[in-house]
């Protein structure tokens, strides 16, 4: 068989190394622990942490980032955090993917859905009447008021800030 | 919690009192937020937000204490990276500084069941019991945040976690095993069939457990298993009838509060089997 030719992207794992959590990517020696414990993996082949892993150390933005990408399939659950030996934290990782995949605007759109309102409103769920009410049944004081504007003012972006970092 | 379940608040309300707890309500926290999706879309945004919630409590110079597993992932993960990433705690501070605050990183932050087990202790909980649960057997569901990561979190073994077994035996009731008591119950995977296959897969080990119900501290797993138990019989046809209480609830039934004070009436599964079996017991 022929020898592929491997081409490592250093851009971005330099674009990666950037993002909050990103970095620790360098410490993987692909080693499965992480896949051993991940519930996602255990119901699904499509999704495994350590070939997330693996493609992050090549470089490989679109299969990461771009649409079809395994990485919102994670359940959260930092089992793979829990038990890596290298202290990649493999969940970080993936949350610094998917901050890049928001800013190349390739996150599925149920995600702005799921997280639009706590920066809107300070809070994850819509205040509606229906809640109100089902408090005061329960003789719950009411809901505080939230200081939004300025929630609004520590989330505004530096002027200037490009949108997307590329 | 306070909007979606809102009989978890009205448990806390109720109990933590009676075990010598007085709670203070914090003008100005929004949400924490939660660790997932606002998280997902961008992390120094979640750790500002985080960051100005601890603020305030700092400025306050109280300690906080959450009711939920998601609240306290992200507090105190938000509180590791900023100790850990000067650069993180730089610039979530010259966003603060825009409204006059500043994280510090004094306030100490816990789960409601920490800080009983650790700064009350259990007796405490065991002298608040007016109505022994005898004969409950409770499944217990530990779900992911409490527990992990352990270096950030330290709860508990994150393997063999005892903690929440330990809580509801000091309500009389009995924790059952059962297989898949630490698998995740699957809420933060983006993907509409993964997270049925988990919550199933949970319910079956339960229901060879024979317990009489589940016990949670984690309102987004009591999501994917009360609700989420409507979900499985409508798409699969499979109907397992678990009742899913949330622990402080349950310490409310054995405190002798009645299941309506503490909410229960609002949970889709009804907890009749265990309303049943402490029907006889005796309030002392």
């Amino acid at each position: 068989m022929a020898k592929e030719k491997i081409q490592v992207d250093f851009r971005f794992r330099d674009k990666l190394n950037k993002v909050q959590g990103g970095k620790h990517h360098n410490y993987c020696y692909q080693c499965s622990a992480c896949v051993a414990v991940c519930p996602a993996a255990r119901f699904t082949e499509e999704f495994n942490p350590r070939v997330i892993l693996l493609k992050a150390l090549l470089g490989m933005e679109e299969a990461l980032t771009g649409e079809d990408s395994p990485i919102w399939l994670c359940t959260n659950c930092y089992s793979c955090y829990e038990r890596c030996p290298q202290d990649v934290r493999p969940i970080e990782v993936i949350i610094a993917l998917k901050n890049m995949a928001v800013q190349r605007q390739k996150a599925p759109a149920s995600l702005a859905k799921l997280s639009d309102n706590i920066a809107k409103t300070g809070v994850s769920v819509t205040v509606t009447s229906a809640v109100n009410r089902r408090r005061q049944e329960l003789g719950l004081p009411p809901i505080k008021t939230i200081p939004i504007e300025e929630l609004k003012e520590i989330l505004e972006d530096p002027q200037g800030a490009a949108k997307d970092s590329e | 919690m306070p909007l979606k379940y809102p009989q978890m608040e009205l448990a806390i309300r109720k109990t933590l009192p009676n075990l010598g707890i007085e709670l203070v309500d914090i003008d100005g926290f929004t949400c924490c937020p939660d660790p997932i999706y606002f998280k997902a879309r961008d992390k120094i945004k979640w750790l500002t937000i985080a960051a100005r919630n601890l603020a305030i409590v700092e400025e306050k110079g109280l300690d906080v204490i959450t009711m939920c597993s998601g609240c306290i992932s992200t507090l105190k993960e938000a509180k590791y990276t900023l100790d850990e990433d000067p650069q993180a705690k730089e610039e979530v501070n010259r966003r603060l500084r825009k409204v006059n605050r500043e994280y510090k990183g004094t306030a100490k932050i816990n789960h409601a069941v920490v800080l009983i087990r650790d700064s009350l202790g259990l007796d405490v909980v065991k002298k608040s019991i007016k109505r022994p649960l005898e004969g409950v057997t409770v499944a217990i569901h530990y779900g992911c945040h409490i527990l992990k990561p352990s270096q950030i979190m330290h709860v508990d073994d994150a393997d063999y976690p005892s903690i929440l077994d330990d809580f509801v035996s000091a309500m009389g009731a009995t924790p059952l095993d059962h297989k898949e008591k630490l698998l995740c119950c699957g809420k933060g995977c983006m993907d509409e069939d993964l997270p049925l296959e988990m919550t199933e897969t949970i319910f079956a080990s339960i229901e060879e457990s024979g317990a009489d119900c589940m016990g949670l501290v984690c309102p987004t797993c009591f999501s994917s298993f009360d609700l989420g138990q409507i979900m499985i019989s409508r798409k699969k046809g499979k109907t397992y009838n678990i009742p899913v209480i949330y622990l402080f609830q349950l310490l409310g039934l054995a405190q002798g509060l009645e299941p309506e004070q503490v909410g229960l009436h609002t949970h889709r599964v009804k907890a009749d089997r265990v309303l049943e079996k402490i029907k006889g017991s005796a309030k002392v």
